[in-house]
């Protein structure tokens, strides 16, 4: 059963109710959160766009968790590239939720029964428990989604051809799947294949984790699909956006490329960096995520950093707004006498 | 190491170079180079460079002078002195090497590699400023990456060393050692403060209201708020002071659009992020949207006041009912206090009952970024020369 089927109209009403419940909820069990709200002057709202939202980097600055200490399942945090970093708290019911629902979302691409799976990735980034981070628990958390594991990057994160050609040998014949960052996919796998004239063609690829570093190598997604299916038989490629803020939600490229969907139980509203109003269709602005999915944290409504455009509605593959990732906001130049400023911004 | 302003060449080679105090050829130059300043070209561009020309204008260099002459003792430059100014506000590092190179002293300037747009301006009109040999053989400028051995030798080399850029900054450079006669002059991590009267406010007719938050405005908007003198809490002081701090900030986003000034979108998201933490702790128990550019928060008291930079255009409210009651709260940190509505004796009975424990300067709002020779507590002048005695 797939979880891309309500049309906006439909979704909605039905994320409003839910998430007019938990906003009540988080409120009641997150004294900072009850304290934020109540400094802006919350009460309710009568539209999506209307709930109250937190910078996706408050939980970076803050514990914010619904749930007592001893109700703590998992605490996930995100990769910090400057040591700070966000800690996102689970109990059981959450951790086993954003399980089953991310399982949901991807079944729409990769059907029922779990498939041989290629990590384009070094089995080393779990090794290290310190640094284990997004990463590591992104390729973690895809891995129970498919079967007969192989790396096709060794320890040190070079390609490992032989393994590459050893599972295409046992798997290549049927429907697999390719998961790994978008750039280490364009790095180490498209290349390498293309290279060594293998055949991905049976493959379903599944890859997130952004476009800078391709930017700087000029491809572009639309580039990059195309050269996937043209060289190396690619065709099934489906990019998602998703966070460890909002783990379990991910917002998944449909099969015709160049637009992401939001699940049944997720949305995204654009916002005006200057009004923080909704934008229209085709307008950019900053990409707001909500999700019914977090309900030991209040990370229902997330303002990200990310700069994205709604396309269109109930118009793609897949009922429901879809969108684009334009890249991160850009960082402001800073200003000021003192290296307080430095410390107080960052990011 | 690349030169910016001044001969190429081992700046840390001793030199036979005299300058005096107040020297005419130092004097001469500083007032052209002030001219090129307030040319309207520049002005319209980078206003703060029209400050800084009016700054180093004849009457003010002359009025610095003044100041560096002691009747019992003849002046002298302090010597070699090494400037470490911030990466990030522009101009601050030619206030500080002008005073010195009026004080006759042989100087290096380190300009940091992340120098903004307003720092090239300068360099540019110091290169078209025609100038007598001396001064480019004497004051040097200078860009070098994370050169420790360029730190040491310069610090080896300085009878002064003067760094800017808070305490991180101090703390670092700090760890390269002065010869035994030499000696630093910090400028640290600050926090400015602005202080309204109440009934000052009530009694102040709509116009001198208005007057009185655009020079605010200034104040906090130029350097993003993020300028050591730039006000970071107002503290609305006497009894009742229910709807000032909504009128203040209505007028404050009036200003903002007037000005055209904006937060971007960064800023606007690091707003939200700090003024949410403030709430989240119980620090901050209102916040109120003026457009995008003007965020004002309820403080819960006095003691909730935050230290750090919480963003462009946020400004926190604390009421008082006296400004006696603001010194408990005023640490060493304190550097400006702005004003608006009170008497010069009930400014001056705050500095008296402050006691030298904190709070630099305390000036009239719209003045709180306006450089002057005595700075952060400090009498530039006299700390840019020294003194030699002769009793007969």
């Amino acid at each position: 059963m797939s979880v891309f089927t309500r049309t906006q109209k439909e979704r909605e009403p039905v994320l409003l109710a839910e998430l007019s419940a938990l906003v009540a909820h988080h409120r009641a069990h997150c004294p900072p959160y009850d304290r934020i709200l109540a400094a802006e002057g919350f009460t309710t709202a009568s539209a999506v766009a209307e709930l109250p939202w937190l910078p996706v980097r408050l939980f970076k600055h803050l514990v914010l968790k619904s749930i007592p200490d001893d109700a703590v399942f998992k605490v996930l945090t995100s990769s910090g590239t400057t040591g700070e970093v966000s800690r996102i708290h689970l109990d059981k019911q959450a951790a086993a939720t954003q399980t089953r629902q991310l399982g949901a979302t991807l079944r729409t691409v990769l059907g029922d029964k779990r498939l041989p799976m290629l990590l384009v990735d070094s089995r080393g980034i779990l090794t290290d428990r310190r640094s284990f981070s997004a990463r590591g628990a992104g390729v973690l958390g895809m891995a129970t989604f498919g079967r007969d594991h192989v790396w096709a990057l060794d320890p040190e994160g070079r390609p490992d051809l032989e393994a590459v050609r050893g599972f295409l040998a046992r798997h290549g014949d049927a429907p697999f799947l390719i998961f790994g960052f978008t750039y280490l996919v364009w790095l180490h796998l498209y290349e390498v294949a293309r290279d060594a004239g293998l055949d991905l063609s049976n493959g379903i690829l599944i890859h997130s984790g952004g476009w800078k570093k391709l930017v700087d190598r000029a491809v572009p997604p639309a580039e990059f699909r195309r050269r996937l299916a043209a060289d190396v038989g690619l065709s099934r490629v489906h990019n998602f956006y998703g966070m460890v803020e909002q783990i379990g939600t991910i917002f998944l490229e449909g099969p015709s490329g160049g637009s992401l969907y939001c699940p049944d139980f997720a949305d995204v509203v654009i916002r005006d960096p200057h009004t923080w109003a909704e934008q229209p269709t085709g307008e950019p602005g900053l990409i707001e995520v909500v999700s019914t999915l977090p309900t030991s944290y209040p990370g229902n409504v997330l303002l990200t950093e990310d700069l994205g455009v709604v396309h269109g509605v109930d118009d793609g593959d897949w009922p429901g707004k879809r969108f684009s990732v334009l890249g991160r906001l850009p960082r402001a130049e800073a200003r000021g006498c003192s290296d307080t400023y430095r410390s107080g911004r960052a990011a | 190491m690349r030169f910016r302003f001044g001969e190429p060449g081992d700046v840390t080679e001793p030199s036979h170079e005299r300058l005096a105090v107040g020297d005419e050829r130092v004097v001469d130059f500083l007032a052209r180079f002030a001219r090129r300043l307030l040319s309207p070209a520049v002005a319209r561009q980078h206003p703060e460079l029209g400050s800084l020309g009016y700054f180093l204008r004849p009457a003010e260099l002359a009025r610095a002078v003044a100041r560096m002459r002691h009747d019992d003792a003849l002046v002298f430059p302090r010597g070699n002195v090494f400037h470490v100014p911030p990466a990030n506000v522009d101009t601050i590092f030619v206030y500080s090497w002008a005073l010195s190179a009026l004080a006759g002293n042989h100087n290096v300037v380190r300009i940091s590699e992340r120098s903004a747009a307003a720092a090239d301006v300068v360099l540019e009109a110091l290169h078209a400023t025609e100038a007598d040999p001396v001064i480019g053989r004497t004051q040097r400028m200078v860009t070098y990456g994370r050169d420790d051995a360029v730190t040491a030798a310069l610090s080896a080399w300085c009878d002064l060393r003067v760094i800017w850029g808070g305490d991180t900054a101090v703390d670092t450079i700090r760890a390269h050692p002065l010869r035994p006669s030499a000696r630093d002059l910090t400028f640290p991590d600050r926090t400015s403060w602005a202080v309204l009267s109440v009934p000052g406010w009530r009694v102040a007719d709509r116009a001198a209201r208005r007057a009185a938050v655009l020079g605010f405005a200034n104040d906090a908007y130029w350097f993003d708020q993020a300028a050591c003198s730039s006000p970071r809490t107002v503290f609305l002081v006497g009894p009742r002071p229910d709807g000032v701090a909504d009128e203040f900030l209505t007028l404050l986003g009036e200003a903002v659009a007037e000005k055209g000034w904006s937060v971007d979108a960064a800023m606007a998201v690091e707003k939200r992020v700090h003024a949410y933490g403030l709430a989240a702790t119980g620090a901050a128990t209102g916040l109120r949207h003026a457009g995008n550019a003007v965020t004002g928060l309820t403080l819960s008291g006095v003691s909730a006041a935050p230290r750090r930079w919480i963003g462009a255009g946020a400004f926190p409210f604390a009421a008082v009912e006296s400004l006696t009651d603001l010194v408990p709260a005023m640490t060493r940190q304190d550097q400006t206090v702005s004003h608006f509505g009170f008497t010069p004796d009930e400014l001056r009975a705050f500095a008296v009952a402050l006691g030298g424990r904190g709070v630099d300067r305390i000036v009239p709002f719209g003045s709180a970024l306006t450089f002057s020779a005595i700075w952060d507590g400090y009498d530039l002048p006299r700390e840019f020369t020294r003194l030699t005695t002769v009793k007969t």
